[in-house]
């Protein structure tokens, strides 16, 4: 595996790194790999570079890159909004490696914006045809309140910190606060992401996740323990009962990590996991 | 921005090259990132303060440690001395790729431990900054542990993986410092000898702490030192779930400022 710094475009060029496999093999689909939130092109505990090299071991070429303004790119003139940029600027990738390294099919990967990016590029451009996602856009059905509830029914502690709390209110009492919480600062000193993360509503996604069925894409969707709409394994499926995935779609829930996955078992445990799901995508889509 | 690998064939490094905007002094600066989740939320700042940096005339390289960021390996096959080795590349390619002679070093955190090692080896380096340093690898060590204590007893949610191996391995945050590693930084100590060689030395903090008032007052003996303290609340370590970075304005105005001043003929 040999890795490459890319700067692709002009006058302001994307910024990223391109692992090349051994054996190079344009027509297998390469994978690009896109930023959560404004963290950058090294991904969430390292994940992204983790995932580009095993992805390369197994064969493919991965490309991991940042979106203008964010990690080691630098910002370009405008005033779109991220949803229509980044569809936009992976496109642009995909047009160098296109060019460049004769790869035309393509698989996108993202965690949290990065999901939501992976899915709206999907709709839009017709390389891609397959899409993993950690944290994806996802929807509470009856079910999630009875897996979500049930492991906080039979806890003494949850019922006693819960009466503790009625009573403090019954008596005019402020919470009460054993431990002092660890807080952000506030103004210019701390940074959030300008991209608010808003899940369109269901229909739409269930409509958007139509199209991608209807034209083969293979779609691996995880998700994590730090997913507050998510409690349990068949959840996604369960969510848009219309979309006839059939083998289309796999699902990975991982409860017991974090959103960012930093316990190392776990990392090692999904970047493997994705890495084979890209390496077995047919060459031709679904 | 130029984005290049460089250093040894074997263990190829990562790094941005900010060439000066305007006119070029004859004169560089290397940052050495934090550690961990540290380094994923100084990345930003580091980019501000570089990009302040070319704007009086500096080149300025960041780049990654072998087994973080970009560069290549992983981290439970590096020991802190490796970090040391990796600055002194860093500071040859700068000097390298800008054709210029004076090259200073930035550390942040674990970096400005590193960046001071560094400076205590050789005799070439032009000034030295210490933003918000670790006073040494024991004190990183008992931080980090206590933050896990501290975690344990408010452990709620899934499970963040923290904690601390049998074979001596520590997880913090997503990140692993292997026993050697471990052992490696401990050898690291501000408060030992200190790098007489350097012309100019920067010790710039966020807030002030004892650790920090030890220092300064054990490096006021060297004759170009200086301590800036620019207040900026923060906390490198904290970890959210939607990627919150920090960007201290304050410290690296301070920082640059200082740079500014004492390029000055």
């Amino acid at each position: 595996m040999k890795e490459r710094a890319l700067r692709i475009g002009r006058p302001t060029p994307l910024i990223g790194v391109v692992s090349e496999p051994e054996t190079f093999d344009p027509a297998r689909p390469a994978v690009i790999i896109l930023n959560s939130g404004i963290m950058h092109h090294v991904g969430a505990c390292r994940l992204s570079v983790k995932l580009a090299r095993e992805v390369a071991a197994k064969g493919l070429l991965a490309a991991r890159f940042d979106y203008s303004g964010i990690g080691d790119s630098e910002p370009r003139r405008g005033s779109d909004s991220f949803d229509e940029v980044s569809p936009r600027e992976c496109g642009e990738v995909m047009d160098y490696l296109e060019k460049t390294r004769g790869c035309r099919r393509f698989i996108l990967y993202g965690l949290c914006s990065g999901a939501d990016a992976s899915y709206n590029t999907a709709l839009v451009d017709p390389r891609v045809i397959a899409i993993a996602q950690i944290d994806a856009y996802c929807y509470r059905t009856l079910r999630f309140y009875v897996e979500f509830y049930r492991p906080i029914v039979f806890r003494l502690d949850r019922w006693r910190s819960f009466l503790g709390r009625m009573l403090r209110k019954l008596f005019g009492q402020g919470p009460a606060s054993d431990t002092q919480s660890r807080s952000q600062p506030e103004g210019e000193d701390y940074e959030i992401p300008t991209y608010t993360r808003i899940f369109p509503p269901r229909e739409v996604v269930a409509k958007g996740l139509q199209k991608l069925v209807a034209r083969g894409i293979f779609m691996y969707v995880n998700f994590t323990g730090g997913e507050p709409a998510y409690s349990y394994q068949d959840q996604y499926r369960a969510s848009f009962p219309d979309v006839k995935f059939g083998k289309l779609l796999r699902v990975d829930y991982y409860p017991q990590t974090s959103h960012i996955i930093t316990q190392p078992q776990c990392q090692a445990q999904i970047v493997q996991s994705i890495a084979s799901w890209m390496a077995e995508v047919p060459t031709s889509g679904g | 921005m130029n984005p290049l690998f460089f250093g040894p064939a074997e263990t190829p490094l990562y790094g941005v090259h900010q060439p000066p905007e305007g006119k070029a002094l004859d004169a560089g600066l290397v940052l050495c990132y934090p550690f961990g989740q540290e380094y994923m939320r100084a990345h930003r700042a580091y980019r501000q303060l570089a990009l302040l940096l070319t704007k009086i005339g500096f080149h300025v390289l960041r780049f990654d440690y072998r087994g973080t960021g970009d560069s290549s390996g992983e981290l439970d096959n590096v020991i802190a001395d490796d970090w040391v080795a990796d600055v002194g590349h860093a500071v040859q390619e700068l000097r390298d790729v800008a054709n210029i002679q004076r090259v200073g070093v930035v550390g942040l955190r674990l970096g400005a431990l590193v960046a001071a090692e560094v400076c205590k080896a050789r005799d070439d380096i032009d000034r030295l900054i210490l933003w918000d340093p670790v006073l040494s690898g024991n004190h990183y060590d008992a931080e980090l542990l206590a933050e896990i204590a501290a975690e344990n007893l408010a452990a709620a949610g899934p499970h963040s993986g923290n904690g601390e191996d049998a074979r001596g391995n520590l997880s913090y945050n997503g990140f692993v410092l292997s026993a050697a590693f471990r052992a490696s930084m401990k050898k690291f100590d501000l408060l030992g000898a200190m790098p007489r060689a350097v012309p100019r030395v920067l010790l710039a903090v966020s807030h002030e702490s004892d650790d920090f008032t030890q220092l300064r007052t054990a490096w006021s003996k060297l004759p170009g030192f200086r301590y800036l303290h620019a207040p900026a609340p923060h906390d490198w370590n904290f970890v959210d779930n939607f990627g919150g970075i920090l960007l201290p304005q304050a410290v690296i105005r301070a920082i640059v400022s200082w740079v500014e001043a004492t390029e000055r003929p």
